[in-house]
This record gives C-alpha cells, sequence and structure tokens, in this order.
C-alpha cells in the first residue's frame, strides 16, 4: 500500500493542519445529521492539502456517500444518474442521508464532460442531498457558475512544520531512522503538499533502515512544479543555455508553451530587432509543431522546442533588469470573452454553408459582401428567408430589423417566372439564358404564361436532355427552335 | 425565395456552366456513357468545382439524384469518423433508379493524411455501386494513393470575357443600370474567381443606383477584411502589441482566415508601395517575409502566430 494510501487521516482529528476550517466542516455535518438542509460545501485549495481525504472522512459521518472523480466522466446524465440513484437508495435502504461527492470539480471538460456544470448546477438548486465539491482552483472559470451559491471553505497549505512532523511520525512508525535534516528539507520543497512529501519520502525510506542527506539527490525538485510562467520568466530572463533546457522540460502541452512564451516576449524584450528575432523563433518553432502534426511524426517537437527555448533566449543582447508583468496568452482570454458572438457567426455561416454548398470558412468570407447586400430591403429579406436565418442572427448583417415587404410588383413578370420555375425545381438560368434575346427579338407580350410543357419535361427526363445536349449538330437547331417557342411563351 | 446570387444563378446544367469548356466537354461523354469514374476537381475558389460537380450529378443521376447523390464537406464535417459513417450508410445501399449513386466530397485538401488514407479505403471498398467526386484547392495536398484512383480535372480561373457575359447576363436578368467600365473593374478584382464577381456584382446593386466604376470601388474597399490596414500603420509605427491585438480581434472575432489576411496584407502593403508610402527596399523586405509566411501556413503552422510573426517585420521598417 502506498504510504499516502496508508497514513492517510481517517477521522477529523488525524488531519494535519487547517484547523478552523475543520471545525466549520463539522458544524456542517451536525447540522445536516439533525436534519437542517445546508448549502453545498465546497473545499477548495491546492494539490495535496488534505481535500478530498476531508470528503471522505465527512462522508464517514453520513451513512454513505458516492463519489465522482475526475478520472469518472461527468457529462450530464452521469452526474444526474449518479444523483438520482443516491436519492433512490436513501429511500429505500436507510433513513440517513447519502452524501454526493464530486471531486475536482475546476476539471470538468468543456466538451467530454457537456453540460456537467448543468447538472451540478441544478443539483446544488435543489439542495436534497449533502454534497461536498473539491477544486483546486477558486478562480476557475468553470466553477464561476456555482461558487456563489456554495459554502467556500479555503484549504490552506500545509505548514512545513506540520508536514515535518507528519514525516517524522511515519518514519518512526516505519522503523527508518533519520536525518533531521532531510525531513525539513523535505518538507520544505513540498510547498505546503502533503501528498507529494510523503511520496518523496516513500521514495527515499521504503525499504531502507535509515536515510540521511547523500539520499536526497534521488528525489529530484518535481518538474511538473515550476509552472509555465516559470518557465517562460526563464527563458526571457536568461542567457544560459542549461538553465533554459532544464526551463523547458515542463509538463505542458507545448504548443500552450509557445501561447505563452510568444504572448510575454513583446512584455520582456524592447528593441523591435530582438522582438523580431525571438519572433522568428516563435514562427519556426510552430512550423515544427505543424510539421509534426501534419506527419504524425513528433521528433519534430524537439526542434521546435530549442527554438522556443534557446532560440528566444538568445534573441535578447542583454538581459533586462525590469519586472515585466506576464500573462496569458490574450487570444484565449479573447476566445472566452467572444464566445457568444463567435457561436452566432458559426451558426449563420451554418446555415449558408447548408443551402449554398460551401465550407464554414467560405461562407465566413463572404460576410463582407452579404453586410453590403443586407442594406437593401428587399434583397436582405430575400436572402434571410432563403438562409431561414433568425431575427438574432440577421443583426449579424444589418442593425435594423427587416421590415416585411408587401407582396411588392418586384421587378418585372420575367422574374416572377424565373421564381416560378425554380419552385418547379428548375434553375431559372436555363430559361434565364434563352430569353436573353427578348427585348430584341420580340416585342413578346407581357403576360407571364408559366412555360408548363418545355421545362417541366426536361425536368422530368433530364438524362435524355443532356443526351441530346452530346449530340452535335442536328439537335441544336432543333434547340434553336426550341429556345424561339420557350422565348414566345415569356 | 432564390437566394444570393450567387446561388440564385448557379447554372443547374453542364452546358451553362460558365468557362472549363474542355473538361465540361469531357464530362458530357461520362454523362452519356452513364458511367464514370472517380474524378477529382482541383482548381482555385469560385471557378465551378462544385457546380459542375452538381450539374453532373444532376444529369447522370436524373430523375432520382436527390436520393444517389451525398454532398459532404471534409473540412467541416467533425473528423473523419462522421465523414466515414456517413460514406459507410450511404453507399451500402444500392443505387436507387440511377446506374450508381455519387458522393462529392468538398475541400478534401484540408483533410489530414490519415483521414485520406481512410478515405482511400472506402473508395476501393464500394467502387461497385458509388463513384466519388473529390474537390479541393491544391491536388499536391492529396496523397498520391487517391490522386492515382482519380481521374484529375484542373479548373483554371475564368477568363475575363467569360465573366463579362455572365455578368452582363445577370445584369439583364436584375434589370441593373451599369456602365460598362463598371463591369471590367469587377472582372479585375475578381481575379478570376467568379462567385467573387457575382458577389461584388450584388453588393454594387444593392444601393439601387446605377453602377459604376465608383461604386465598384466603394463595395471593395468596404468589403475588405476591417482593420488590416490600420494593423499595418500600428505595427509600421512601432505599436507591435497594438498591432498583435488588433490581428488576433480580427482573426478569432470575425473569423478571417489566415489566406485572407495573407492576402489582404500583401495588398495593401503593395498598394502602399505604389503610392511611396514604403520606399522600395522596405517593401522588397516586407515581401519576402509575406511569402514566407504564407508558405509556412500552407505548410500546416498556425495562422495567428505566423502573422504576429509576420507583424514584427514591419516593426522594424518603422524604425529605418
Amino acid at each position: 500500500m502506498l504510504w499516502t494510501e496508508k497514513y492517510r487521516p481517517r477521522s477529523f482529528d488525524q488531519v494535519v493542519g487547517n484547523a478552523k476550517q475543520i471545525k466549520e466542516i463539522k458544524e456542517w455535518v451536525d447540522l445536516w445529521i439533525k436534519g437542517e438542509k445546508q448549502q453545498c460545501l465546497f473545499l477548495v485549495g491546492p494539490p495535496g492539502t488534505g481535500k478530498t481525504t476531508l470528503a471522505h472522512i465527512i462522508g464517514r459521518e453520513f451513512s454513505d456517500y458516492v463519489e465522482l472523480n475526475a478520472s469518472d466522466k461527468r457529462s450530464y446524465d452521469i452526474i444526474k444518474n449518479t444523483v438520482g440513484e443516491a436519492s433512490a437508495t436513501r429511500s429505500l435502504f436507510s433513513q440517513g442521508l447519502k452524501l454526493i461527492i464530486l471531486d475536482e470539480v475546476d476539471g470538468i471538460h468543456g466538451t467530454d464532460d457537456r453540460g456537467g456544470s448543468r447538472a451540478i448546477n441544478k443539483i446544488i438548486k435543489e439542495g436534497h442531498h449533502p454534497l461536498i465539491l473539491t477544486a483546486n482552483d477558486l478562480y476557475s472559470k468553470r466553477i464561476k457558475s456555482f461558487k456563489s451559491k456554495c459554502k467556500v471553505i479555503n484549504i490552506k497549505k500545509v505548514h512545513t512544520n506540520s508536514i515535518n512532523a507528519l514525516l517524522k511520525r511515519i518514519c518512526s512508525q516505519e522503523g527508518v531512522t533519520f536525518d533531521d535534516m532531510v525531513l525539513k528539507e523535505l518538507a520544505k520543497r513540498s510547498n505546503g503538499d502533503m501528498r507529494s512529501a510523503i511520496n518523496d519520502l516513500e521514495v527515499l525510506a521504503r525499504g531502507k533502515e535509515s536515510i540521511d542527506k547523500s539520499n536526497l539527490k534521488e528525489v529530484g525538485v518535481k518538474d511538473s512544479r515550476s509552472n509555465i510562467f516559470d518557465s517562460v520568466r526563464r527563458v526571457l530572463k536568461s542567457k544560459n543555455l542549461p538553465k533554459i533546457r532544464q526551463a523547458m522540460y515542463l509538463d505542458e502541452d507545448p504548443t500552450l508553451v509557445m501561447e505563452v512564451m510568444a504572448e510575454n516576449i513583446p512584455r520582456e524584450y524592447e528593441k523591435p530587432q530582438e522582438i523580431q528575432r525571438a519572433y522568428e523563433m516563435i514562427s519556426l518553432a510552430d512550423l515544427n509543431f505543424g510539421r509534426a502534426r501534419s506527419s504524425r511524426n513528433y521528433s519534430y517537437w524537439r526542434y521546435a522546442s530549442d527554438f522556443m527555448g534557446i532560440g528566444v533566449a538568445l534573441s535578447k543582447k542583454e538581459t533586462y533588469r525590469k519586472f515585466a508583468r506576464y500573462t496569458g496568452s490574450t487570444s484565449f482570454a479573447l476566445l472566452g470573452k467572444t464566445r457568444s458572438k463567435r457561436d452566432l457567426r458559426d451558426r449563420v455561416a451554418d446555415k449558408m454553408a447548408e443551402k449554398m454548398h460551401i465550407s464554414r470558412q467560405v461562407a465566413i468570407s463572404q460576410f463582407p459582401y452579404l453586410t453590403l447586400i443586407f442594406e437593401n430591403d428587399e434583397m436582405a429579406y430575400e436572402i434571410a428567408s432563403y438562409l431561414g436565418l433568425e431575427d438574432d442572427e440577421v443583426k449579424l448583417f444589418r442593425k435594423r430589423k427587416i421590415k416585411k415587404p408587401p407582396k411588392k410588383k418586384t421587378t418585372s413578370p420575367k422574374k416572377i417566372d424565373t421564381d416560378k420555375l425554380k419552385s418547379d425545381g428548375i434553375n431559372s438560368s436555363i430559361y434565364a439564358k434563352k430569353s436573353k434575346s427578348k427585348p430584341k427579338s420580340s416585342p413578346s407580350p407581357d403576360k407571364k404564361v408559366p412555360p408548363k410543357d418545355k421545362p417541366l419535361k426536361r425536368k422530368k427526363i433530364p438524362k435524355k436532355s443532356a443526351e441530346e445536349n452530346n449530340k452535335p449538330s442536328p439537335d441544336t437547331k432543333e434547340k434553336e427552335k426550341e429556345k424561339q417557342t420557350s422565348l414566345f411563351q415569356f | 425565395m432564390s437566394g444570393p446570387w450567387v446561388e440564385k444563378y448557379r447554372p443547374a446544367t453542364l452546358e451553362d456552366v460558365v468557362g472549363q469548356d474542355h473538361i465540361i466537354e469531357r464530362l458530357k461523354a461520362y454523362v452519356k456513357d452513364e458511367s464514370m469514374p472517380n474524378l477529382m476537381f482541383t482548381g482555385p475558389a469560385g471557378v465551378g468545382k462544385t457546380t459542375t460537380a452538381l450539374a453532373l450529378s444532376k444529369s447522370i443521376l436524373g430523375e432520382y439524384w436527390r436520393q444517389n447523390f451525398l454532398e459532404l464537406n471534409a473540412s467541416d464535417a467533425r473528423g473523419i469518423d462522421t465523414v466515414r459513417t456517413n460514406i459507410k450508410n450511404f453507399c451500402r445501399l444500392k443505387p436507387v433508379g440511377a446506374p450508381f449513386r455519387i458522393i462529392f466530397l468538398d475541400e478534401v485538401d484540408n483533410m489530414t493524411k490519415d483521414a485520406q488514407h481512410a478515405l482511400r479505403r472506402e473508395m476501393e471498398m464500394y467502387t461497385k455501386t458509388s463513384s466519388f467526386i473529390l474537390s479541393c484547392n491544391y491536388s499536391s495536398k492529396i496523397i498520391d494513393p487517391i490522386q492515382s484512383r482519380c481521374a484529375i480535372f484542373r479548373f483554371t480561373p475564368v477568363k475575363g470575357h467569360q465573366i463579362i457575359k455572365r455578368l452582363e447576363y445577370i445584369a439583364q436578368e436584375e434589370g441593373l443600370d451599369y456602365d460598362p467600365a463598371a463591369i471590367e473593374t469587377m472582372v479585375y478584382f475578381a481575379e478570376g474567381d467568379l462567385r467573387k464577381a457575382i458577389n461584388i456584382l450584388q453588393s454594387s446593386a444593392s444601393v439601387g443606383e446605377k453602377i459604376t466604376e465608383d461604386s465598384i470601388y466603394q463595395v471593395i474597399s468596404k468589403a475588405r477584411p476591417k482593420d488590416v490596414k490600420k494593423m499595418i500603420i500600428k505595427a509600421l509605427n512601432g505599436d507591435f502589441m497594438g498591432a498583435r491585438d488588433l490581428l488576433r480581434e480580427i482573426m478569432v472575432l470575425q473569423g478571417t482566415s489566415g489566406e485572407d489576411m495573407v492576402n489582404q496584407i500583401y495588398q495593401d502593403v503593395s498598394r502602399m508601395a505604389t503610392e511611396d508610402e514604403l520606399d522600395g527596399p522596405s517593401y522588397l523586405e516586407i515581401i519576402e517575409a509575406i511569402a514566407e509566411t504564407d508558405f509556412r501556413i500552407r505548410e500546416g503552422a498556425n495562422p495567428r502566430i505566423q502573422l504576429e510573426a509576420l507583424l514584427t517585420r514591419f516593426l522594424y521598417k518603422a524604425r529605418t
């Protein structure tokens, strides 16, 4: 058994740190058990501070609990079903309350866990069940919607001394003699993360009788703990190759690292040449990511990593002695902020794509023309109804609503004809073409006799007509005749 | 209801297709034989690939073309799996009332190589019941095994006089009043892209007045992706962050594609050079950078990152 499991606290009094918070939690539990419904409990804090442990201890206070964590898929249906089950079993088997634990809710995935947040919101609102949520990041966008409706409890990092004491206790229970310095160092390195401290200790001490300073080298400072901004800062601030290389060992999506790096280049570098050279390196890195993607050959990544690490670092003449505030890529922020606008845009583009045999991208490239065309009421009305645009979608192209034109005398009888033909399933252009010489050749009667026979014939036996077209000379004459007759029909 | 003119005046039969005469002649032979191999239509935008595919399918499949015709846009479908399921479900059934079934796959060059390989299998499996028409802008982006299974037809930009004829015809149909010179101007800006030409025509017609050269110029300048010039000026003045923000806004919000951005930047820069806002050497250096950016984007890099890098090249010019 892993030591993190073995030494996981089983009751409130075994929990290290966060005494005040635990008191609050206990009150919450007591009130529920007395039968007073309480707000949902939201435990927020960094990893390894005991949120999940606390949730399980609380679970023991209730007669039973169910848990959904990040490894489970948490779509709307799944959450709904699990909770539904919880309430069903409650009424059947016990009069006690069943606790629901949703672990790491900030990790609910936008697409894979579609509707997950909605389901959680619903449960919170109903409030029939004691519910505990946990999350790392209080400011994550994903939890914004339910944060305000919960009793938020901030679980703090555990103090180094408390961790040190915990490690000592484990060592003595495992019968390992230790150097004080080592445990202190481990506690310090853990930065308030008890789980990683215990894990490190286990690596050092498991199966050994004693540990001392020389063992410390065996556990490296965790790479994943150096966050993306530390790495970016290292690259932008330094020209020391080994250090930069080290900084690029990062447990993050490398294209994300590239984005954050690019974002902050002009915040750190000031000379245009430096910005230009650094961005050229970003461009090359990006190019190699692209090659990796399209060829499925990920060995290109190593070049990308060097370009965006060493390449960017060496683009500066000297390191700047200043404090620059770094940010995440604003293009991601922009994506979030403009979501509804982009959804609208894509919805309209999809409607166009469907009707006009084009892709979404081509449809979007036609927006500027449509904006111009929509200035004309009649055209706007026609196109909007052709595409089936809703009022809010029309707004994409024009501010004013489109007035429904009273069935106007539109343009000419000719036009009505073509419309009619179109509704018969025939493209107007065929006839239109024939009528081209109309004004000159015949002062044709204005009566719009819909050309019933010929065109319909064409529609019903298109194969034949197509064959006709292939035959060269004799038929063309016939066609000429046909043209003539259809002219008169107009 | 007939929709925008690009759709309203889409030719329905092969002989009405504008331009591409050689191709149309050959395709008519397939109609006559009631059989055809897999086809690949390649060529730039707006030259009639989709129109030809639709017209061809209608004439071969006849009355029941709707039941026997499947149109898929490879770039929009959510991954190859949807494409494959759609194709599978469609091909599994026998053709009804037609010699075979036709699958029209648009923008195949936007499919990944893996997806294309998967597609190749589908093409082999259903040769008895179905034929494929693939369309793409660049045949070089299509894997060889697919190319070798298709008869390839290269569509060329539509010729000036053919565009003029079509525009005049539409103008007449719609009862428009126009200057002949206006039509010439449209043709100039359309660059062989008939869809663009018709869009320009309808945009200028929407004002409801006589269409003149001036009104065309107005449409052209209004229809440009907005703010691109502003972005260039910002970059030239050394405000890289401002220019970059603008770029992101244009691309993310307006949804302008990388390709369109490159085109627009190129046009704006070359106009600035002719209007003496940029000196010769600077102009050349920027063009070199634009060319490289264009190439890298086509190589599969992220267009936004590449364009951000391009903006830094303008920055340098501001100093000289």
